[in-house]
């Protein structure tokens, strides 16, 4: 399915599920989607990764509702199932799509302005460089005599002033590699929203309305 | 004819009196392969991007003057239209991709310059088989060496096809080798296809038989000139004597005291083999000096020993396994003095950061007047309120090494700590430096180009090559 569009789909049933309360929407939710992560061979390690870290917050949730909320367990569960819900429903799209195709079809299809796919293309491939920076800073500050944390402001300083640095200098790279903002490009790859994902769309989000019409429990 | 002429050029910066660039007039000939030289810091880079279209769209201040190509003015060439004209390669290998691959980001430029899809593929594939790195094509580019990357990036300039290529020190952190296939690389663009290659670089290395053109920025006056065969022969002659030291140092007998013990240890990030030893020591109170081409991993090996890398084997401190010390004390222990100063700047003034080492130093070695005297020295007194970033190079240098000084902490490693020094700064420097050995017992693990003038401060020399570090005696 075209990136985009998948993107959309996982976005609007998450919103409809904050303000539905169905058990076993939820509960159809995550099985389906799940079903749809196994089949788009995904690493072992990301598997667990979303079955466990929302773990925490989907526990301290039904907890917390449970033991002291005045809706009993029945909402408890909703809110446990709906953490897993946007976990799972969010994975379908994280885990098996490709940024460089969401942006390509942000631009051609969404007709969003090409600064913009391409300026958030550009900072996603910056992101372990800003990892490694963040290890700088720290490193370097604890040779100065300082600890700093993640709530440090001098941190978040320095990263800023680095972010700055960066993003100019890959404006400038991208300007001299051609890039014109607003101006008319050619594309290699072209990506088209198709009549099958119209109708994976459509029928997608159809079925979730009536099963939200119809099951309420 | 495309001449680049650049007249009554000059550029300054609004709160500031010095001109950058003062009432330049030089003409870049068509064709031909043009080096541009002056110290690090004098104002070429700025030169640079105003060539390539870059500024003052992006300094957003403007210049007086003009440069024009043939007899266009630069502003003139509509925007989607520079980059037929002049293309530019950029010093950090890591600033100038927007794209995860190698072939999305030169797919990427072909799209900017609206080529037909169909033709893209050839085009690629020449560019590629061009620059000899057609087996990068898919690979991701965040995992290329430096070296790598500078071919992608010369790559994508050859599949732009522009009549001008323009480089700012395109070379200052890549290995020899692909420093020399590049420069041949050039000068066959040149030849053959009738580029006009504009470089700038303070190190001078290869180039003596290879430039049309020596046009030297002084920093002095800030003016530009075309040097005759003699005059750059004299610059050559100079910097290949700043490259070598008349100073025979001795090898370490086993005598001294080792202080950083390094075995079975291995350093291979991204998987390509850059370090393997089996023993090695660092010994203390010594200036050890480390030489080597560049970008073979000297830095990494740095990196290795301030825990900012992973690495195989161990590292034992003072008698204890580094991963065992707890981050904060090793910190204060084993320090390193970044290449780029900004990276240990911590506050925004210059006095903000001098207390900073006053309140968080080790020892108390230096006294309030030491420190003073020292600025005064460096001719960096007075200068409390600055802010740090707004310094030059050199000030930013200056400050950052007497700020290190103060922490005093018992290893000192240094990455390039004279690079963008003038040299009577420097001797002040090594003067600073073998007190801190002296009279604080300090150790001193120093990566450097600059050779002349360190005579009275090695004590070791250890050459880093073919994935070995040894010490020598003789050092070139």
């Amino acid at each position: 399915m075209n990136p985009g569009m998948k993107l959309l789909l996982v976005m609007l049933i998450a919103l409809e599920i904050s303000f539905t309360q169905s058990l076993t929407v939820n509960v159809i939710l995550i099985v389906v989607s799940f079903a749809y992560i196994l089949t788009q061979h995904v690493s072992m390690k990301a598997l667990f990764g979303i079955i466990f870290w929302p773990l925490f917050p989907a526990v301290g949730l039904f907890v917390s509702q449970w033991l002291y909320g005045s809706a009993g367990i029945h909402f408890a569960w909703i809110l446990f199932t709906r953490i897993y819900a946007y976990v799972f429903l969010g994975a379908t799209f994280t885990l098996t799509s490709s940024i460089t195709d969401l942006s390509l079809t942000l631009e051609q299809d969404f007709h969003l302005p090409s600064k913009f796919a391409y300026g958030v293309l550009a900072a996603f491939n910056l992101m372990p460089k800003i990892v490694e920076e963040i290890q700088i800073i720290k490193t370097s500050a604890l040779m100065r005599g300082e600890a700093l944390h993640f709530w440090s402001p001098k941190l978040y300083f320095k990263s800023i002033l680095s972010s700055i640095q960066w993003s100019q200098n890959l404006a400038e790279a991208m300007t001299s590699h051609g890039f014109v903002e607003d101006y008319e490009r050619t594309h290699y790859k072209v990506i088209r929203i198709t009549a099958l994902d119209w109708t994976l769309f459509i029928v997608l989000f159809a079925i979730v309305q009536v099963l939200l019409f119809f099951i309420r429990y | 004819m495309t001449d680049v002429s650049i007249n009554h050029f000059t550029f300054h910066y609004p709160e500031s009196d010095v001109k950058v660039l003062n009432d330049i007039n030089i003409t870049f000939k068509d064709h031909h392969f043009s080096l541009l030289s002056g110290p690090s810091g004098s104002g070429k880079s700025t030169l640079l991007y105003f060539i390539a279209g870059l500024y003052p769209h992006f300094s957003g201040i403007d210049a007086v003057g003009d440069i024009k190509f043939g007899d266009t003015n630069i502003k003139d060439i509509p925007k989607e239209k520079v980059s037929q004209s002049v293309a530019m390669m950029f010093q950090n290998p890591n600033q100038q991709f927007a794209m995860d691959t190698v072939i999305h980001e030169m797919t990427f430029v072909l799209e900017n310059l609206r080529i037909v899809p169909d033709k893209m593929d050839d085009i690629i594939t020449h560019a590629l088989e061009f620059c000899g790195i057609k087996q990068l094509r898919s690979r991701v580019i965040n995992t290329l060496s430096g070296g790598e990357k500078q071919r992608v990036a010369l790559a994508c300039i050859v599949a732009m096809d522009p009549q001008v290529i323009v480089l700012d020190e395109p070379f200052a952190s890549i290995d020899p080798g692909s420093r020399l296939d590049l420069i041949n690389k050039l000068k066959l663009l040149q030849e053959k296809h009738g580029k006009t290659i504009i470089l700038a670089d303070h190190d001078l290395t290869s180039y003596r038989d290879l430039v049309d053109e020596f046009y030297y920025l002084d920093p002095d006056t800030h003016q530009i000139s075309l040097l005759d065969d003699e005059q750059a022969e004299h610059f050559f002659k100079n910097f290949e004597s700043t490259q070598t030291i008349n100073k025979k140092v001795e090898i370490p007998t086993g005598d001294d005291h080792s202080i950083i013990q390094l075995s079975d240890f291995k350093l291979d990030p991204h998987d390509s083999l850059l370090l393997k030893l089996g023993h090695f020591d660092f010994y203390k109170q010594k200036t050890t000096l480390i030489t080597g081409a560049n970008g073979i991993g000297k830095s990494t090996m740095f990196n290795a020993l301030t825990k900012l890398l992973p690495y195989e084997g161990t590292i034992v401190f003072d008698g204890k396994d580094i991963k065992k010390i707890r981050p904060l004390p090793y910190a204060k222990n084993v320090t390193l003095l970044f290449q780029d100063a900004e990276n240990q700047f911590l506050n925004i003034t210059v006095k903000e950061e001098l207390d900073l080492s006053l309140a968080n130093r080790t020892n108390k070695a230096y006294t309030q007047t030491d420190v003073d005297d020292m600025l005064a020295q460096l001719d960096m007194a007075g200068r409390d309120e600055r802010i740090v970033y707004s310094l030059s190079e050199g000030q930013k240098k200056k400050l950052q090494i007497i700020e290190m000084l103060i922490m005093n902490p018992p290893v000192l490693l240094m990455d390039e700590p004279f690079k963008g020094l003038d040299y009577h700064s420097l001797e002040v420097v090594v003067g600073f430096l073998n007190r801190a050995k002296k009279d604080f017992h300090q150790t001193q693990i120093i990566i450097s180009h600059q050779l002349s003038g360190l005579d009275t401060l090695i004590d070791y020399h250890a050459a880093f090559e073919n994935q070995n570090l040894t010490y020598q005696e003789v050092i070139k």
